[in-house]
């Protein structure tokens, strides 16, 4: 049983709200003394989608099928053929097995070419070129060639991540309907992947007004509640870990919570995003009555990090041609150039996020952000425990 | 498969031979109680040591009898295929402990063949292992019995340890283990009174106390008299009081008294309460419990103060439900953390009605319910009766939660009460029910209900109050609270209702404990000591 020793007592730290909000972990910055800070974990990421009747004029890539029977056929195979050795699990109809792809050779060592991409030839892909898409217009400029929001209406949408994917089958989707391998790989990831946190601070955010926001990686992994979404109200430990924060100046208006442009990192695990970040930030939340956010992040991400998203995953679950990805990938990547060679290696994406109530606490226990929504409510005594009490 | 059918015919054989044999010659009345699953389960990890998997077996919940199982128990019989369930519950428990593995140290001899019966080994398992299991020692009657079992079953299955193993689980679904057997005799110092004889005593204080059969010292002092006398008594009382063990049956009682076998059969409806995630359910109950043994035993604190005390303890499921920020070091592994936590003054979080096992437990799946709450203070901490609902009554009105008309549950339930039908057992609950609809059937909390504003005002005992913290203030000063305690403490132990004079003396009790603190040490010792503890009421 447990005993309420001294040794116990002394781990119950009792805060008050008004006391603990000015120490808020924003180091480094000039944010004025906080009134109020909200935190959040975030119970939903993936890649803006936005599949439309226009979307793919110059037709679909299709999904795993298609791509190996194009590759069948460049070896000489009817259609026809091509599907019956797909049927038949690779093999032809005397039972031998048919070479659908062939490896990349590097120094005479054959390997899957999803790892030497550039040492296969270009399939070549078909891009996305209708009106909309979803994100944000990252360079301030409308060029003849970029989208057009499809809910804001506004101009110069710059999504070249959206131009590569979205006539592949599994990213032509419109929400709820959320890309397979992204969904997969996020609800597996839930599980053991610390969770991603976020935090927003201002003086009343219930009002029109400045605010800070803050992307954080926690400590520990997700709670999930009854319907195997995250459990709002739960409890997340901060990673002081500074490659995992990333901290921007913001606005809330009529309920939308926007930034100013800047970075964004954030560690999380290889069968999800091992790495995910942008140059150029922006951010659109609406702030919903219920306490939980949803929107859209976006900027320019290293393009090499989301095709080492799909690689890891593999053809058979990311349903993309990885070659044919990765050549359209640099060639359509839109920002970022290197400073040596001048080739972009940022490419503009923008991602769904959904954010849900959850309290922050520093490693010292300190709460540092608040669960606020129509739950339960925090009344400023926190409590925490460290290795002493692990396991009680 | 031979075997085990004629091994199978040896057990039935002794449950019928066993029930026969009588227990003591002197019996004037015997009262059985059956054993709960957790009293069985450490009969058999204290005598053959934890690593023995004994799992669920199949004792059912049993029924409620002046608001305790425990006295339950003592109307509660075995059906065929209970008994049948129990008897391969033991099969499977005797052939663990005659496992080779276990053999050398569970079984106090060697046998001079393992093909052949061997008498005198098993007469000292058996006398050994019957004085644990039947809380007393074995007649010659039944140790003859259960060695010639054993014998017998040496020779047909050729295997020494088989043939044992056919006894002790014959022992197993013996009424003397599967029942506490309570002998009596006539008291000494009232020859017209009856009082439990020293084994049967021994029982009683350990099932009470510790909610486990009587341990060797325990026995041993029922072997030598002692515990018929004051001294003797007193030394064992104390022994037993001092014991970590104690919490073993504080939670017992607890767990009786507040109803959580309904545990069992919690229905909250996930779909609408999210957070009411598997780990709420399963740390709630622990949650009261903890609290109550840290209140009573650790702090030696005021059993009325339970109503009002702010220190519990959590998990991280809890504090999601309780809008605690409480987070882990570390990102994976170790058991499930609990941590002491203290609830701030003002916080409507007071007391264990303001706990997830009392909120949710008395909800409806989909929504939270002010008569089962009222009608659960009323029964549970005040030991009141409140009938049950008319059988034709009309709920629809109370059950439309999406009225516009009436968008809070006080509303509904005020326009329910017109019917004089209704009026006069909702007088009684609902006005305690609708203070506690701050919290939600998930037991958290909320200010609105429909968007309407939640009254939490209402009255008890005459006193009218604000809120749940007022309310709870008043219940911890009700005389009732102090006396249901004291009462259900006493038929907790005896497995009976006390008499009118025994209600009377308990008054007397209720009155000193009162004045001087309810401490739960000082309220088992008095009423073991107290006049009636032992004594047998023919009937």
């Amino acid at each position: 049983m447990t005993v309420r020793g001294n040794g116990l007592r002394r781990l119950i730290r009792v805060g008050v709200v008004g006391l603990w909000l000015p120490a808020i972990a924003l180091a480094g910055t000039a944010s004025p003394a906080a009134a109020e800070t909200r935190g959040y974990a975030i119970s939903m990421i993936h890649t803006a989608t936005y599949g439309d009747t226009d979307t793919c004029p110059a037709g679909m890539n299709g999904g795993p099928t298609e791509i190996k029977q194009r590759r069948l056929m460049e070896k000489g195979y009817s259609a026809e053929e091509a599907l019956r050795i797909i049927a038949n699990d690779g093999k032809d109809e005397d039972g031998n097995r048919v070479e659908i792809q062939a490896p990349a050779v590097f120094d005479g060592i054959s390997t899957n070419p999803a790892n030497l991409p550039s040492l296969t030839p270009d399939p070549g892909v078909k891009l996305a070129q209708g009106r909309f898409a979803l994100g944000f217009n990252l360079n301030g400029e409308v060029e003849p060639d970029s989208f057009e929001h499809p809910e804001t209406g506004e101009r110069g949408i710059d999504n070249q991540m959206w131009r590569v994917l979205g006539c592949y089958d599994v990213y032509t989707i419109r929400r709820p309907v959320r890309p397979y391998n992204e969904d997969i790989a996020w609800d597996t990831a839930l599980d053991s992947m610390p969770a991603w946190l976020m935090s927003v601070t201002g003086e009343d955010l219930d009002s029109d007004g400045e605010v800070t926001v803050a992307f954080d990686r926690a400590l520990n992994v997700a709670m999930r509640d009854t319907h195997g979404g995250l459990l709002p109200g739960a409890t997340y430990v901060i990673d002081p870990d500074p490659r995992s924060h990333s901290e921007f100046r913001g606005r809330i208006e009529d309920g939308i919570l926007t930034i100013e442009p800047g970075d964004f990192s954030i560690q999380g695990e290889s069968q999800f995003y091992a790495l995910l970040r942008f140059t150029n930030t922006q951010l659109r939340l609406r702030m919903h009555s219920d306490g939980s956010a949803s929107g859209i992040i976006g900027g320019y991400q290293p393009w090499k990090d989301y095709y080492t998203y799909l690689a890891i995953r593999g053809e058979g679950t990311a349903q993309v041609d990885l070659p044919a990805v990765y050549y359209a990938m640099g060639r359509e990547a839109d920002g970022v150039p290197d400073p040596v060679t001048g080739e972009n290696t940022g490419i503009s994406a923008a991602y769904f996020i959904e954010a849900i109530p959850a309290f922050h606490t520093k490693l010292s226990g300190e709460v540092a952000a608040v669960s606020v929504g129509t739950g339960p409510q925090y009344n400023g005594t926190a409590v925490h425990y460290d290795a002493e009490t692990e396991g009680q | 498969m031979q075997s085990r059918s004629r091994l199978a015919l040896f057990l039935a054989g002794l449950v019928l031979g066993a029930s026969l044999v009588p227990a003591t010659a002197t019996a004037e009345e015997r009262t059985l109680v059956r054993l709960t699953q957790t009293q069985y389960q450490r009969a058999i990890h204290e005598l053959f040591g934890a690593s023995i998997e004994v799992g669920e077996n199949v004792a059912g919940v049993g029924v409620r009898d002046r608001g305790l199982l425990a006295v339950g128990t003592r109307r509660q019989t075995l059906s065929a295929a209970e008994l049948e369930s129990y008897e391969a519950l033991a099969q499977r428990i005797a052939a663990q402990v005659m496992d080779p593995s276990r053999r050398a140290t569970l079984i106090p001899c060697s046998p001079q063949s393992d093909t052949a019966p061997d008498a005198d080994c098993a007469g000292q398992f058996i006398s050994r292992a019957g004085l644990f299991l039947f809380r007393r020692p074995l007649t010659e009657a039944e140790t003859s019995l259960y060695v010639g079992v054993a014998e017998a079953a040496t020779n047909t299955l050729d295997d020494f340890y088989s043939g044992l193993s056919a006894a002790l689980a014959g022992m197993l679904v013996a009424p003397e283990f599967l029942f506490r057997v309570e002998n009596s005799e006539p008291d000494p110092a009232e020859p017209e009174t009856l009082r439990l004889d020293a084994w049967s005593r021994a029982s009683r204080l350990s099932f009470f106390l510790w909610d486990s059969p009587p341990d060797g010292q325990l026995l041993a002092a029922a072997e030598s008299g002692e515990l018929l006398t004051p001294e003797g008594l007193n030394r064992q009382v104390e022994r037993l009081l001092a014991s970590p063990r104690l919490e073993d049956g504080l939670r017992a009682f607890f767990s009786d008294m507040l109803h959580f076998d309904a545990f069992r059969t919690l229905s909250i409806d996930t779909n609408i309460f999210p957070r009411f995630t598997k780990n709420v359910e399963d740390d709630a109950r622990e949650q009261t419990l903890r609290t109550i043994a840290d209140h009573l035993l650790n702090q030696n604190g005021d059993y009325r103060d339970l109503f009002v005390t702010r220190d519990t303890f959590l998990t991280p499921a809890l504090a999601a439900i309780y809008g605690v920020p409480l987070a882990r070091s570390q990102e994976l592994g170790g058991a499930v953390p609990w941590m002491p936590y203290q609830f701030p003054e003002g916080d409507s979080r007071v007391g264990l009605l303001s706990h997830v096992s009392f909120l949710s437990l008395h909800s409806h799946p989909g929504r939270s319910s002010p008569t089962l709450r009222g009608a659960a203070v009323r029964e549970i901490f005040l030991c009141q009766t409140v009938p049950p609902p008319p059988p034709d009554v009309d709920f629809s009105l109370v059950e439309d939660t999406e009225n516009p008309n009436m968008r809070t549950v006080r509303e509904r339930l005020t326009e329910h009460r017109t019917n004089p039908v209704c009026a006069g057992c909702h007088s009684l609950t609902d006005p305690i029910g609708l203070s506690l609809e701050v919290f939600d059937a998930a037991s958290v909390y909320r200010t609105t209900e429909n968007g309407a504003p939640i009254d939490t005002s209402g009255e008890l005992g005459g006193s009218a109050y604000e809120g749940v913290v007022d309310m709870a203030a008043i219940l911890r000063d009700e005389p009732q609270a102090a006396s249901c305690v004291i009462n259900r403490a006493f038929s907790y132990g005896t497995a009976r209702g006390p008499t009118r004079a025994e209600r009377t003396w308990l008054g007397d009790v209720q009155e000193e404990l009162s004045t001087q603190g309810l401490k739960w040490r000082d309220l088992m010792r008095t009423i073991i000591q107290g006049p009636d503890f032992f004594t047998v009421i023919a009937g």
